[in-house]
């Protein structure tokens, strides 16, 4: 569990974060969202100590951080950037290995964790003999992401991690840290300030502006009753009801009965793809299925659009 | 009409037969003093000169070869012919000419030698860059070269040479001053790291020290080596006379301490400017990810500052050793021996030969090192 109690810092004479609380649950996928410069990258690397605050106290799992030695608290806390900041003078292996290697493990124990690294984020056995500037922008950050794994840390910390990949492998590297996420139960903050992100990895959002916490709670509860007119804008402005969508599975609406319709829709798809195949095929309804094709039920178009008893 | 492909050798030809056209091949005097009588390359054996022009007209035709590889051969080839016809022919031409003359006269060598020799070895030095030749094939062709040097000079080719004539005269002291002026280098350029990588740590920690630091160093740089060598000698002495103990370890106003001082002050500004430059251009979000990783400040140092600033700050210490070789010349104005010793020498005796037995060694261990911190940067950047 991480919290933060009143934290305010200032750089100069402008004021970065103010009087600024939040408590983060363990095992929640967090993701801070506001625009450039609201201070969501300063309150991150408040939880590593890069930057401390002025005023105000953080805990990580019940201890001060003021009390712990900064080099000791990284070392336990995964970090991601987002040029990756690799180094350029090591191979990608040594790069993944630089926490390990600093906490002196042995050769075994590295080459152990190599493999099972390699193995959780696919990556391609050929990268780990080359040096960064070999690499693409994808298979660096990739790098990037195992080195923040590499010690199994509690907590990982991710600053706009994927925001300069291009879409595909933007993609491919939600997938996989939202599926390690699922996995290991590991805590994840992570600061983005493209909205679409934020929803898709989500569990806990919290929504930032000028250095103040504006909003905080579930993505869904934050969609369906913004705080202010800066939050409805951030969060979706028009398209507030069709992010809606993308939060609530089929599952949800599903009726019992069967349809006259050949098209198929998976239980777990969210109702904006149910939209979509709905348009696509011009049928107001849908059959619903489970993993093995077997019906379970029928979705109708009426049902999304009075949805609100649905979340 | 064939097309030109290599515009340099072209020009070192027509320079070379320029020379031979217009200038002495040799010059023979009656003493050290007097003023001699200029000969010309047509004057002197016929085997040697005749290879001398073959090769010039070799560099001219080679500078049409279309062939890269052929052309890198061909330029070699002529151009050693071109080397080994005006040194061969110096040394048989002025045993000739000594045979004739009282034995106080004097054959120097002309400006012809020196502008066929140049062309040659710029010949080779093009063919080699061009040709992008690999580190073995470089270093054998510098061991061919020297080998046929000492080998000639050992046969005793050259004997009747003003060079070698006053060489022989100072035989026994040139070793002895050429570890002195290798002792004032090696003692400068340590003291200055000594002195400079702290100042560089202090520059990089206190923005506010670096103006001052850097303009300090940088008035320094702004006196002229002669003047700095002298201003020195005053404080230095009358510290000595103060503490007997400085004066017990050899420090006095004049000799070696007052040199290797100065040396260093000369050496402290570019050192400490490609130390300051180097570290300070170490990637920040790379020091960033390093410090939030966990690294500590020693092994963000010892581990990633330093290996990639590693090139910065041999290019600064290549810069640095080369200025002491050649500022260490001036060293023996206040007696602190050295090379420089020769060049004073023989401008005072008047003795052009001599000059040139301390000039060519500086020049000579300038390349050496520069060879040295080269070969070193290739290994750093490899990784890079």
């Amino acid at each position: 569990m991480i919290v933060l109690c009143n934290v305010s810092k200032t750089f100069g004479a402008t004021p970065a974060v103010f009087d600024f609380s939040l408590k983060i649950e363990s095992g929640s996928f967090f993701v801070l969202v506001g625009p450039s410069g609201c201070g969501k990258s300063t309150v991150l690397r408040m939880i590593n100590a890069m930057i401390v605050p002025d005023k105000g106290e953080i805990e990580v799992h019940n201890q001060n951080i003021r009390t712990i030695d900064p080099e000791k608290l990284r070392r336990g806390i995964g970090y991601v950037i987002q040029s990756a900041g690799l180094f350029p003078h090591w191979t990608a292996a040594d790069n993944i290995l630089a926490v390990p290697h600093l906490l002196k493990w042995s050769p075994s124990q590295c080459a152990a964790r190599l493999d099972a690294l390699v193995a959780l984020l696919s990556i391609d056995r050929a990268l780990l003999a080359r040096y960064p500037r070999q690499l693409s922008g994808g298979q660096q950050q990739r790098i990037g992401v195992a080195r923040a794994l590499a010690a199994d840390p509690d907590i990982v910390l991710m600053d706009e991690p994927f925001a300069a990949l291009d879409p595909v492998s933007r993609a491919a590297l939600q997938d996989e840290i939202a599926a390690i996420h699922a996995r290991t139960a590991k805590t994840i903050v992570f600061v983005t300030h493209d909205m679409d992100e934020a929803l898709r990895l989500a569990t806990g959002l919290a929504v930032m502006n000028n250095g103040r916490l504006i909003q905080t709670g579930t993505p869904a509860a934050i969609l369906l009753a913004p705080a202010d007119d800066f939050v409805r804008g951030f969060v979706g402005g028009e398209d507030l009801p069709l992010r809606l969508l993308d939060l609530v599975p089929v599952r949800k609406l599903m009726k019992r009965g069967n349809a006259a319709v050949a098209a198929t829709i998976a239980a777990g798809a969210s109702l904006k793809e149910a939209l979509n195949l709905m348009l696509a095929r011009r049928s107001s309804s849908l059959c619903v299925v489970d993993e093995n094709g077997a019906r379970l039920g029928v979705i109708h178009l009426a049902d999304i659009i009075a949805r609100r008893d649905a979340l | 009409m064939p097309n030109l492909h290599n515009r340099v050798l072209l020009t070192l030809s027509c320079l070379g037969f320029a020379a031979i056209f217009s200038c002495g091949f040799l010059n023979h005097a009656q003493n050290r003093l007097a003023n001699g009588f200029a000969y010309s390359v047509f004057q002197g054996p016929a085997y040697e000169a005749s290879a001398a022009m073959a090769g010039l007209c070799g560099l001219a035709i080679a500078s049409f070869v279309w062939n890269e590889g052929h052309r890198a051969f061909a330029t070699i080839l002529a151009a050693g012919l071109i080397l080994w016809g005006s040194i061969a022919g110096a040394g048989h031409f002025a045993a000739i000419l000594m045979q004739a003359g009282p034995p106080a006269a004097r054959v120097s060598l002309g400006p012809a030698f020196w502008i066929l020799a140049s062309v040659s070895l710029l010949a080779i030095v093009d063919a080699v860059q061009r040709g992008n030749f690999g580190l073995f094939v470089r270093i054998s062709l510098g061991a061919v070269l020297c080998a046929g040097l000492i080998g000639m000079t050992a046969a005793g080719d050259f004997d009747h040479l003003a060079l070698v004539r006053e060489f022989s005269n100072i035989r026994s002291i040139f070793l002895t001053e050429l570890w002195r002026h290798l002792g004032l280098v090696g003692a400068a350029v340590i003291a200055a790291l000594i002195i400079g990588v702290p100042l560089t740590v202090l520059v990089l920690r206190k923005k506010a020290a670096a103006g001052f630091v850097f303009a300090s160093l940088g008035i320094v740089q702004t006196i002229p080596s002669i003047a700095l060598f002298g201003v020195l000698i005053a404080p230095m002495t009358r510290l000595s006379e103060a503490m007997p103990f400085l004066r017990a370890l050899g420090i006095n106003g004049t000799g070696p301490a007052p040199a290797i001082l100065a040396l260093t002050l000369y050496a402290l500004l570019p050192l400490v400017r490609s130390f300051h430059t180097g570290l300070s251009e170490v990637a920040l979000e790379v020091k960033d990810a390093a410090a939030a990783i966990g690294f500590d400040a020693r092994q963000m140092f010892i581990e990633v500052e330093l290996p990639l600033a590693l090139p910065a700050l041999l290019s600064g210490l290549r810069v640095v050793t080369i200025q002491a070789i050649g500022l260490a010349s001036v060293a023996a104005l206040i007696g602190a021996g050295g090379l420089g010793t020769f060049i004073f020498q023989g401008i005072g005796q008047y003795a052009l030969d001599l000059v040139l037995i301390g000039a060519f060694p500086i020049i000579l261990l300038a390349l050496i090192a520069n060879f040295f911190f080269e070969t070193l940067l290739g290994l750093a950047r490899r990784r890079l």
